[in-house]
C-alpha cells in the first residue's frame, strides 16, 4: 500500500511540468523569431559552433590534481580532530602509520605527475600555431 | 601430507595474519615502485626494466598466493577464512584461487606487452595501471563488505578504462575508452544505488552481517526494496563480467584496446567481477533464496546466463573480424560461469560443485583466452591483418604459435581431450546433477555452435593458403612468443592437472556455503 | 613363472607392429614389408596356441581377464572407468587362433597374389593387412563393450581402406565407401548401445561378477537395484531394446539382411583382403559380437528369436542370389552373407557351441575357397567371369582338389567339417523349434537353404574346374608358385578335419565322447561357459528342446533332411552344368533369374528409397541434418540471422548502448518484482 503514495508522487511529478507546458502552448501565440532560438550567452552573441569549442587539456589535469588533494584534505580533517585521542587508545604506530602511508602513496604520484609534466602549462599546438602566426605577421 | 607441504604450512602458520593480504600489498607496491622509477629517472624510456619490474611483482604475488593455497592459508584444514580490518577483507580460498588466475594473467600480459610496447612513449603508465589494475581485482577477491567490494570494483575498472585507451593516437583505442567508461559510470551507479537499498533492508555492509539479517527476519515487508537491491548488484556485475545485457562495451573495448589489454580484460578483469559476485551472493544474498516472497536471485542469473550464452556465441558466429569474434565468444564464455550461480539452490548438496566446476572453468579459461589474445597481440604487432582472410596461411610463417592458436580454439570450444572440455564438462555435469539440465543443455548447444567460427580461426591459419599479405612478417617478438608458448602450454598441463585444479576449487567453493 | 597370458597383449601387438614397419620402413623392405607381417601373424599365432593350450591345462586358469590401461575414471559420484583390458577364455582363444592363422596365411598367398603380379602400393598393402588383423585381435581380447566397440570402428576403417586398395579405378573406391558407410549405419545403433549399456550398468566389462552380463540376469531375477532403466521400461524390455541396439552393429558388420548390400561390392578388393574379410576378421566380429555378450542375449529371448530370424531368412535369401551369378567372387560374397546367416540362426537357437563351431570351420573352408579362387583369378589373368573358364582341373591339380574340398564343406557333405557345424545347427534350431514357431521359422529356411547352398557352389566348381576351357587364357592358365599352393594345402586339410573336433551327432548315436569343443567352451570361467548360457536361456528365455519320437530319431531325421538336401543340390548341379559345354539354365529361370540376377533390385531399391520417396529420406535428412548436425549447421544459420540482429544492437553509439541496458535492468526489475510479488 505505501507504493501508492509513491505512484502518487509520481503522477504529480510528471504530471505538472506536462500540464503547465501543455496550458502555455495552448495560450501563447506564436511568433518564431531569430532571436529566440538563438543560443543565449549572457547577452554575447554567439560565434561558432557548441562542438568546436575546447578547453585546453591542462585545465583538466589540475582539476584533477586539485580534487585528489581536495578529497584528502577531506579525510585528513577529521582524522586530525580525533588523532590525539586516537593516539591514546592505538598508541602512535597505529594512529599516524595508516595516514603516512595514504599520504606517501599520494605523494609519489605527485611526483610522478610533476615529473611527467602534468602541472607546466604547455600551449596547444593550434595556439602556439596561431601565435607564430601572428608574429609572422 | 608430505613433509614439506607441512614445512611450508608451518612457516606460513608463524607469519602475522596481516601478511595473508601479501599478493595484494606486492601488487600495489610494484605499481609504486614503477612510478617511483619513472619519477626519478622520468622521459627515459625503459620498457625493458619496467617489464622486468612488474613482470617481477606479479610472479612475486603468484608466488605467494600459490604458496598460501598450498600451505592452507585460510582454508577449512587450517583454521578457516582469515578476516582482517573488522571483516572488511576476508581471505580464504576462493580469494587466493582467484588471485592465481588475476596474477599469471597479469604475468602473461606484461611479458606479451613488452613487445608490443616497443618503441612507445609512457610504457611506465602502462606497466603500473596494469598493476593497479590487479592490484583492484586482487582486492575485490578479498572483499567481504559492499563498501570495499565497491571500492575495489573502482579500483579495478578505473585503470582499465585508461588502458583500454592507451593508444592515444588510435581513434579506436579513444572511442572504445570512452564507451567502456560511460558504460561503466553508469553501471556503477547502479551498483551503488544497489548497494544503497540493501543498506537500507539490513543496515549493514559486511557480507556476513547481511546474510545474518536476512536469515533471521527475512525481508520483512521490504521485499521490494531488498529484491531492486539484489537485482541492481547483480547488474552491477553483470557489467564487470560483461553479461548480456550489460555486455555492450565488451566488444568495443576489446576491439579497441591494445590486444594485451583487450587479453587482460577478457580473462582477469571477467574472473574478478565472477571472484566478487560469488562471494557477494554466496555469502550474503543466500538465505534470500528461501525467504518468502522469494527474491529469486539464481533464477535471474539463469536467464542471463541464457542470454549471455546464447548472444555471444550467436553473434560471435557472424564476425569476419577474429579479435571482435573473441570478444563476443568471451562473453559466450561469461554466461558458462554464471551458471556457477544460476545453478544455486537454498541449501543445495551441489551448490560447492556447482561453483567450484565454474571457478576451474575461469581458470582454464584465463589461460586459453589470454593466449588466444595474445596471438592476435602478435598479429597485429606483425600488422597483418584483422580479419579471418587475413590470417590465411600463418602457420607457414609461424608455425609453433599456430599450434598453440589451435590449442587455445580448440580448448575454448570444448573438445575432448583439451583443457576446456574438462572443465565445461565437469560445470554442465554439475549443473545436470543439481537439476540445471537446461542451462547445461544450453551450455551445450552453444558450445557446438562455439566450434563453428572457433575452427574458422584453425581453418584460416593452417588450412588455407597465404594471400600475400604474410610479406610483413619480419621478426619474432621473443616475449609474445614465449607469453603464447606460455599459456598454451599452461592449457594442456592443466589436462592432468585439472582434477587437483578442480578438487581446490570445489573444496573453497564449498567454505563459502558451510 | 611366465604364463602364456602375459603375451597377450604381444599377439594384438605384433600385427600392429608388422603395421608400423610395412607403413614406414615398407619401401625399403624386399617384399614390401610382407615378411614383418608373415613374422608378426606366425608369431601372433603360435602365442595364441599357446594360450589356447594354457586354458586346457588342470591347473592353470580358465579364464583371464585383466585390465590394462584405465583412460578415464569417473569423477563425482558416477565412479565409471573407461578400461583397456584382456578377457582370455576358450571363445576368444579358439577366436585368437582363426584370425592369426587366416592372417598368416592370407600373408603368404598375398606373396604369389600381389608381389608376384607385380602391384604397386605393397607397403600400403601390407600395413592395411597388419593393422587390419590387429584390429580385429583388439577385437577379440577386448573384456569390455566399449574397447569392442573402437576396435570394431578400427576394423571398419581397414576393411575401408583395403576395399579401396585399388583407388585409382572406379570401382573400388565406391565400393569402399559403401562398405564404409553400410556398416556405419549399423554401428550407430551399435555406439548407443554402447552408451545405453553404460548408463544402465554403469559397466560394460564382459566377464566377471560386475559385468553387465551378471547384473542383467540379476535384474532379470528380480534385484532390479543392480541397473537403471529408462523410461520405465521392465528390465527385460529394455535389455531387448539394448540388445537390438547392439545388435545393429552386428547386422551391418556381419552383413545380414538388410545391411548385407555392401558386402558383394566388396569383392572389388584383392582377394586375399576378401579372404580375411570374409573368413577372420570384419564378417565375423558381428558373430563374435553376438557370442562375446551372450550370456546378456541369454536374458533376452525376444531379443535371440530375432536374431534367429533373421540369420535364417538371410541364410535363404542370399543363398538365392548366388545361384545365378557370373563371377566367382560374387558366389562366394553371397554364400558367405548366407553362412553367417546360419551362424546367426544358432546364436538365436540358443546354440552358442554350434555358432562358434561354425564360424570355425567356415573360417577354413571360405579363407580356402577364396584363396583358391585368387588362384584361378591369377591363373586366368584376373578374369573373374566363371563362363570364360572352364577345365582348370587338370591344369592346376592342387587348387582343384583344396577347392573341392572347401566346396564340399561349404555344401555341408559327410564328413567334411562344414556337414558337422551345419548340421548341429540346424539340428539345435530345429530342437528348440519344435517350442517355437519363430525359430522354427528360421530352421525351415536354413533348411531350404541348404540345397541352394549345395546347388550354387557345385555350379561354381563345374563351371570352374570341369569341361572343355571356354577361353584362351582357360586353355593357357597362368602358373604360380609355393606361396599359393602352401595356403591352400594347409586349409584344404583343415577343411576337411576341422569338423572332427565336434561330432556331438556320432557321441549321441555311439556314446563315444567326441564334443571336444563343447567341452572346451564349457570349461571357461564362471558365467561364460556353455552350460551356464543353457541354464540362462532355460530360466529366462523357455527353451526347452522339443523331440520327434526319441533323441536319436530326431537326431536322425534332421541330420539325414540337411545332408539329403546337400546332396540334392549337388546332384541337380552336377546334372546340369558338369558337362563339356555347360549353357546358362538360368534363362529357365524367367522374370525370376532377373530378380536374383539383380539382387532382388534390393541395391536399386535403396536407391529408389534414396530417390524416389524423397519424403522419406526427407524425414531422415531433416533427422540427421535438423537433429544431429542442426545443432551446429542449424542453429548457426540461425546464429547467422540472430547474429546479424545482434550486429545491429551493437550500433556503435554509446548511447543506445545506456538505454538498452537501463531497459534490459529496468525489465528484469518488473519482471521479478511481479513475479516475486515484491510490489504488495
Amino acid at each position: 500500500m505505501s507504493w501508492i503514495a509513491i505512484g502518487a508522487l509520481a503522477v504529480v511529478g510528471v504530471g505538472i511540468p506536462l500540464g503547465m507546458m501543455a496550458a502555455s502552448a495552448l495560450l501563447r501565440p506564436s511568433v518564431p523569431e531569430q532571436g529566440k532560438s538563438a543560443t543565449y550567452e549572457s547577452g554575447e552573441i554567439p560565434t561558432g559552433t557548441a562542438r568546436s569549442f575546447k578547453f585546453n587539456i591542462q585545465y583538466y589535469m589540475v582539476a584533477l590534481l586539485f580534487v585528489v588533494f581536495d578529497i584528502e584534505t577531506v579525510l585528513v580533517f577529521p582524522w586530525a580532530v580525533i588523532y590525539s585521542d586516537a593516539v591514546e587508545v592505538v598508541g602512535i604506530t597505529r594512529a599516524l602509520g595508516p595516514m603516512l602511508l595514504f599520504i606517501g602513496i599520494l605523494l609519489i604520484g605527485l611526483v610522478w605527475a610533476w615529473r611527467n609534466g602534468a602541472v607546466s602549462w604547455t600551449k596547444s599546438p593550434r595556439a602556439t600555431r596561431r601565435k607564430t602566426e601572428r608574429g609572422d605577421a | 601430507m608430505d613433509p614439506t607441504v607441512v614445512t611450508t604450512a608451518a612457516l606460513q602458520s608463524q607469519l602475522p595474519e596481516w601478511t595473508a593480504l601479501g599478493p595484494v600489498i606486492v601488487l600495489g607496491l610494484t605499481g609504486l615502485l614503477l612510478l617511483t622509477i619513472d619519477a626519478i629517472w622520468p622521459k627515459r624510456n625503459a620498457n625493458t626494466t619496467y617489464a622486468i619490474v612488474s613482470a617481477a611483482g606479479a610472479i612475486i604475488a603468484l608466488g605467494i598466493t600459490v604458496w598460501y593455497l598450498v600451505a592452507g592459508t585460510g582454508q577449512e584444514t587450517h583454521g578457516g577464512a582469515i578476516t582482517l580490518f573488522s571483516e572488511a577483507i576476508v581471505v580464504d580460498g576462493m580469494a587466493l584461487f582467484f588471485t592465481a588466475i588475476f596474477t599469471s594473467v597479469a604475468a602473461l600480459v606484461i611479458v606479451a606487452s613488452h613487445d608490443y610496447l616497443k618503441g612507445h612513449e609512457n610504457s611506465a603508465e602502462f606497466y603500473s595501471l596494469l598493476m593497479f589494475a590487479t592490484t583492484g581485482m586482487a582486492l575485490m577477491a578479498v572483499s567481504n563488505s559492499l563498501v570495499t567490494v565497491f571500492v575495489s570494483l573502482e579500483m579495478a575498472s578505473l585503470p582499465s578504462y585508461a588502458l583500454v585507451g592507451f593508444l592515444k593516437k588510435d581513434r579506436g583505442s579513444v572511442e572504445a575508452s570512452l564507451k567502456y567508461f560511460l558504460i561503466g559510470a553508469l553501471s556503477s551507479a547502479v551498483f551503488l544505488f544497489g548497494i544503497s537499498l540493501i543498506y537500507a533492508v539490513t543496515g549493514s555492509l559486511l557480507l556476513t552481517e547481511i546474510s545474518a539479517q536476512f536469515a533471521d527476519g527475512g525481508v520483512a515487508g521490504f521485499a521490494g526494496v531488498a529484491g531492486i537491491g539484489v537485482l541492481m548488484i547483480a547488474g552491477g556485475f553483470a557489467y564487470k563480467t560483461a553479461s548480456v545485457p550489460f555486455h555492450f562495451w565488451a566488444p568495443e573495448a576489446y576491439e579497441g584496446a591494445p590486444a594485451p589489454v583487450s587479453a587482460f580484460l577478457s580473462s582477469a578483469s571477467k574472473a574478478a567481477g565472477f571472484v566478487v559476485a560469488f562471494r557477494v551472493f554466496a555469502e550474503a544474498f543466500m538465505p534470500l533464496l528461501e525467504v518468502t516472497p522469494a527474491i529469486d536471485w539464481a533464477l535471474a542469473f539463469a536467464v542471463l546466463a541464457v542470454l549471455t550464452m546464447v548472444v555471444g556465441n550467436f553473434a560471435a558466429a557472424t564476425q569476419e573480424n577474429v579479435k571482435r569474434m573473441l570478444a563476443y565468444s568471451s562473453i559466450g564464455h561469461a554466461g558458462y560461469a554464471l551458471i556457477g550461480l544460476a545453478a544455486l539452490t537454498a541449501g543445495g548438496p551441489h551448490n560447492g560443485d556447482v561453483m567450484g566446476a565454474a571457478m576451474a572453468h575461469l581458470l582454464i579459461y584465463g589461460f586459453m583466452n589470454t593466449g588466444a589474445f595474445l596471438f592476435i597481440a602478435m598479429v597485429e604487432y606483425w600488422g597483418v591483418g584483422r580479419t579471418f582472410e587475413d590470417y590465411a596461411g600463418l602457420s607457414q610463417k609461424a608455425p609453433l604459435a599456430c599450434v598453440a592458436m589451435a590449442v587455445f580454439m580448440f580448448s575454448l570450444a570444448g573438445l575432448p581431450v583439451f583443457g576446456g572440455f574438462f572443465s565445461k564438462y565437469a560445470l554442465f555435469a554439475s549443473a545436470v546433477s543439481a537439476g540445471f539440465w537446461w542451462l547445461a543443455a544450453v551450455g551445450a548447444v552453444t558450445s557446438a555452435l562455439s566450434l563453428y567460427y572457433y575452427s574458422r580461426v584453425v581453418k584460416a591459419i593452417w588450412i588455407e593458403e597465404p594471400n600475400g599479405n604474410l610479406d610483413v612478417i619480419e621478426s619474432k617478438p621473443t616475449g609474445l612468443y614465449a607469453a603464447i608458448i606460455f599459456a598454451a602450454v599452461a592449457t594442456v598441463l592443466l589436462l592432468p592437472g585439472f582434477p587437483i585444479a578442480l578438487e581446490t576449487a570445489e573444496a573453497a567453493a564449498s567454505a563459502l556455503f558451510a | 613363472m611366465v604364463a602364456a597370458f602375459d603375451f597377450v597383449p604381444a599377439i594384438v601387438l605384433l600385427p600392429f607392429v608388422s603395421f608400423l614397419i610395412a607403413l614406414f620402413a615398407g619401401k625399403y623392405m624386399p617384399k614390401g614389408g610382407a615378411l614383418a607381417g608373415i613374422a608378426a601373424t606366425a608369431g601372433s599365432l603360435l602365442l595364441s596356441i599357446w594360450v589356447a593350450i594354457s586354458l586346457l591345462g588342470v591347473s592353470g586358469e580358465r579364464i583371464h581377464q585383466e585390465t590394462i590401461y584405465t583412460w578415464a575414471t569417473g569423477i563425482g559420484d558416477q565412479p565409471w572407468e573407461l578400461t583397456f583390458g584382456v578377457l582370455i577364455d576358450p571363445l576368444s582363444a579358439l577366436m585368437l587362433i582363426i584370425v592369426t592363422l587366416i592372417a598368416t596365411l592370407v600373408h603368404v598367398f598375398s606373396l604369389g597374389y600381389m608381389n608376384d603380379e607385380g602391384e604397386t602400393g605393397l607397403p600400403r598393402y601390407y600395413a592395411g593387412l597388419g593393422l587390419f588383423t590387429a584390429s580385429m585381435l583388439g577385437f577379440v581380447v577386448a573384456d569390455n563393450l566399449l574397447m569392442a566397440f573402437m576396435f570394431f570402428e578400427l576394423v571398419g576403417l581397414c576393411s575401408f581402406l583395403l576395399i579401396g586398395f585399388w583407388f585409382r579405378r572406379d570401382g573400388p573406391p565406391s565400393a569402399a565407401k559403401k562398405a564404409f558407410l553400410v556398416t556405419r549405419f549399423g554401428d550407430y545403433f551399435f555406439l548407443i548401445g554402447v552408451v545405453a549399456v553404460f548408463a544402465t550398468f554403469g559397466t560394460a566389462q564382459f566377464a566377471g561378477p560386475e559385468s553387465f552380463p551378471v547384473l542383467a540376469e540379476q535384474a532379470v531375477a528380480g534385484d532390479t537395484s543392480v541397473v537403471n532403466t529408462t523410461f520405465g521400461l521392465e528390465p527385460t524390455q529394455w535389455f531387448t531394446i539394448v540388445g537390438l541396439l547392439v545388435l545393429g552393429g552386428v547386422v551391418g558388420k556381419s552383413a545380414q539382411f538388410p545391411l548385407h548390400t555392401w558386402l558383394p561390392d566388396a569383392m572389388q578388393g584383392p582377394t586375399p583382403v576378401s579372404a580375411l574379410i570374409h573368413a577372420a576378421t570384419m564378417v565375423a566380429a558381428g558373430v563374435y559380437l553376438v557370442a562375446r555378450m551372450y550370456g546378456f542375449y541369454a536374458v533376452s529371448p525376444t531379443a535371440l528369436a530375432i536374431i534367429a530370424f533373421i540369420g535364417g531368412f538371410t541364410a535363404l535369401f542370399a543363398a538365392t542370389m548366388g545361384v545365378v551369378k557370373r563371377e566367382i567372387k560374387q558366389v562366394l560374397a553371397y554364400s558367405t552373407i548366407s553362412q553367417y546367416g546360419y551362424m546367426m540362426l544358432a546364436l538365436g537357437a540358443g546354440s552358442y557351441v554350434a555358432a562358434t563351431f561354425h564360424l570355425m570351420t567356415h573360417a577354413f573352408f571360405k579363407a580356402l575357397l577364396f584363396l583358391g579362387a585368387g588362384a584361378v583369378i591369377i591363373a586366368m589373368h584376373h578374369n573373374e567371369n566363371m563362363w570364360d573358364m572352364g577345365g582348370l582341373k587338370d591344369k592346376m591339380p592342387v587348387t582343384y582338389a583344396t577347392f573341392l574340398a572347401g566346396s564340399l564343406a561349404l555344401a555341408g557333405i559327410f564328413p567334411f567339417s562344414g556337414f558337422w557345424s551345419k548340421d548341429e545347427i540346424l539340428y539345435e534350431a530345429f530342437i528348440y523349434g519344435l517350442n517355437d514357431p519363430l525359430l522354427l521359422g528360421g530352421w525351415v529356411m536354413g533348411l531350404l537353404a541348404v540345397p541352394i547352398t549345395a546347388f550354387y557352389t557345385f555350379r561354381m566348381v563345374f563351371l570352374t574346374f570341369h569341361g572343355e576351357p571356354r577361353s584362351e587364357t582357360a586353355r593357357n592358365p597362368h602358373g604360380f608358385g609355393w606361396n599359393v599352393k602352401g595356403p591352400l594345402s594347409v586349409l584344404g586339410v583343415l577343411a576337411v578335419v576341422a569338423g572332427f573336433i565336434n561330432m556331438v551327432p556320432v557321441q549321441k548315436l555311439t556314446g563315444i565322447e567326441l564334443d571336444f569343443l563343447t567341452q572346451y567352451l564349457d570349461s571357461g570361467g564362471e558365467g561364460l561357459t556353455y552350460s551356464g548360457y543353457n541354464a540362462l536361456l532355460a530360466e529366462y528365455g523357455g527353451y526347452e528342446a522339443g523331440v520327434v519320437g526319441t533323441e536319436v530319431t530326431t537326431l536322425l531325421i534332421a541330420a539325414g533332411l540337411s545332408l539329403g538336401l546337400a546332396v540334392t543340390g549337388l546332384l541337380v548341379a552336377f546334372k546340369l552344368y558338369n558337362v563339356p559345354e555347360p549353357v546358362e539354365h538360368t534363362a529357365k529361370l524367367g522374370q525370376v533369374k532377373d530378380v536374383l540376377y539383380n539382387n532382388y533390385y534390393q541395391d536399386e531399391f535403396q536407391v529408389w528409397i534414396a530417390h524416389r520417396t524423397q519424403s522419406v529420406a526427407a524425414v531422415a535428412d531433416k533427422f540427421d541434418q535438423g537433429v544431429i548436425d542442426g545443432v551446429v549447421n542449424g542453429v548457426s544459420s540461425v546464429s547467422l540471422f540472430g547474429g546479424r540482429r545482434m550486429r545491429k544492437l551493437q550500433t556503435g553509439l554509446v548511447t543506445n548502448y545506456a538505454a538498452l541496458l537501463t531497459l534490459g535492468l529496468t525489465a528484469l526489475l518488473l519482471a521479478f518484482g511481479l513475479l516475486g510479488g515484491w510490489f504488495v
